[in-house]
């Protein structure tokens, strides 16, 4: 089988607005969104106080993080699926393979990149503007967020980058989320899913919606770097 | 009778074994300028961000208008009392207005109060002209105006400015030399560390000297 007919398809199917596509394309969107949305703020305010205090375990903690960076996404799933199965520690609360579960797999894999982001962004940061702000009598609490403020882009950088992260993770999703159609089948999950039933459309179809994303993101970051504040 | 703003007792300050503040003393009395001079690694910075509670002193008593406080602690309360001007000063990515609006923001002054306050301090800086420009594309002399401008507005007791006019141009020197007159005339505690040969003679200056972590 050629790859033309598929492609034609691919096309026909996203321009026709198939509910079913674009129901895991919301799905896929809407899950990441809220992952990151509920993480950033703990990852971001945990990044800034690895950057700017010193602690004992401090340096082991950023190793942690730039340990999990690199840490396989199916094995994430594995931990996640044997906390929330019915036997695990979380099973009582009946999350395995519900969208919820998905949004936890996704927080634990956006954690560490915004972590480690904040950290390298906060510490890139000009050292004068904490002072100046303190100077000027900003409490501690203003002035960590006036560091934030000048180091928006990198912060940017890095929720952009585990957004996109998420969106295309497919190993923990299947485990915790089980490609249930309707419930938690995302984009990734139903890529895998449709090519091993031998239907490249759909298929060819999210592959393309999520090559947009990607491109959407990199745009997005290039004007970033456009703007001079990347770190 | 003159009255003394900010008395320090013996400060000391080590760093990497070397002693860059020695047990220092001295008092600095309310609209009063001073200027201190010293050569290169002298320690005129520290001791200037030591006063300015932005590094911490190894030993040392501080006396902030009777208020009283043995380093390294320094009381929050007295910041914005003790305003520090680095030599090459930080502008925040914000506006003009914005920068200079900081402090004022940061103490919870109503919107009302300090916009008029900033209007007030562009005028006295003369960074009106340069209002509408990105803060990170302005000429050194016109950021030290603006950083001036930004601590003026809190009408700090003691300005501690770090080598206003180093690395700066003939007109940008000209100009935050006039500012440096006005804060004089206008009996604003300075304390100025430099090598300038003009800043330090200028007349009814209190001029100290920082040599071997001793005050001369």
């Amino acid at each position: 089988m050629g790859l033309l007919e598929p492609t034609r398809e691919a096309f026909a199917l996203l321009f026709r607005g198939d509910p079913e596509l674009l129901q895991i394309i919301w799905l896929s969107l809407w899950l990441s969104i809220a992952a990151i949305a509920l993480i950033a703020p703990p990852a971001i305010a945990l990044g800034v106080l690895l950057a700017k205090r010193r602690f004992p375990g401090q340096r082991t903690l950023v190793v942690l993080a730039q340990a999990l960076l690199s840490f396989p996404t199916v094995v994430i799933g594995l931990v996640i699926y044997l906390l929330l199965s019915r036997r695990g520690p979380l099973g009582s609360f009946e999350l395995l393979f519900s969208p919820t579960a998905i949004v936890i797999g996704y927080m634990v894999i956006a954690f560490p990149i915004l972590v480690v982001f904040t950290v390298s962004a906060v510490q890139g940061a000009d050292p004068r503007v904490f002072e100046t702000a303190r100077s000027l009598g900003a409490s501690r609490m203003r002035a960590a967020l006036t560091i934030l403020w000048e180091v928006r882009f990198g912060i940017t950088a890095a929720i952009v980058n585990a957004f996109g992260r998420v969106v295309s993770e497919v190993g923990c999703a299947i485990m915790v989320g089980g490609n249930i159609a309707g419930l938690t089948r995302n984009m990734p999950t139903a890529i895998a899913l449709e090519t091993s039933k031998g239907d490249f459309a759909q298929g060819i179809a999210l592959g393309m919606v999520l090559m947009a994303i990607a491109l959407g993101i990199n745009v997005v970051m290039a004007l970033l770097q456009g703007e001079g504040g990347l770190k | 009778m003159s009255q003394v703003l900010l008395a320090a007792e013996g400060l000391q300050r080590r760093l990497g074994g070397r002693r860059v503040l020695d047990g220092i003393s001295l008092n600095l009395e309310r609209g009063q300028g001073y200027v201190l001079s010293g050569d290169n690694g002298s320690g005129k910075s520290t001791l200037l961000r030591v006063l300015a509670g932005l590094e911490a002193a190894d030993a040392g008593v501080l006396r902030f208008q009777g208020e009283q406080t043995q380093l390294p602690r320094y009381p929050d309360s007295w910041r914005p009392r003790a305003v520090y001007v680095h030599q090459h000063p930080y502008l925040f990515h914000t506006s003009v207005a914005g920068n200079i609006a900081y402090g004022l923001k940061a103490r919870g002054e109503p919107r009302e109060r300090w916009l008029h306050k900033v209007e007030e301090a562009m005028d006295w800086a003369g960074v009106r002209e340069v209002a509408a420009v990105p803060p990170q594309k302005l000429s050194g002399g016109e950021k030290q105006r603006v950083a001036m401008a930004r601590a003026k507005v809190l009408t700090p007791e003691l300005l501690l400015l770090d080598e206003p006019t180093a690395n700066l141009d003939a007109e940008g020197r000209r100009r935050v030399m006039d500012l440096l007159a006005r804060l004089y005339a206008e009996g604003v505690s300075v304390l100025i560390a430099c090598h300038d040969r003009e800043l330090i003679e200028l007349p009814g200056v209190q001029r100290l000297h920082l040599e071997n972590g001793k005050l001369s």
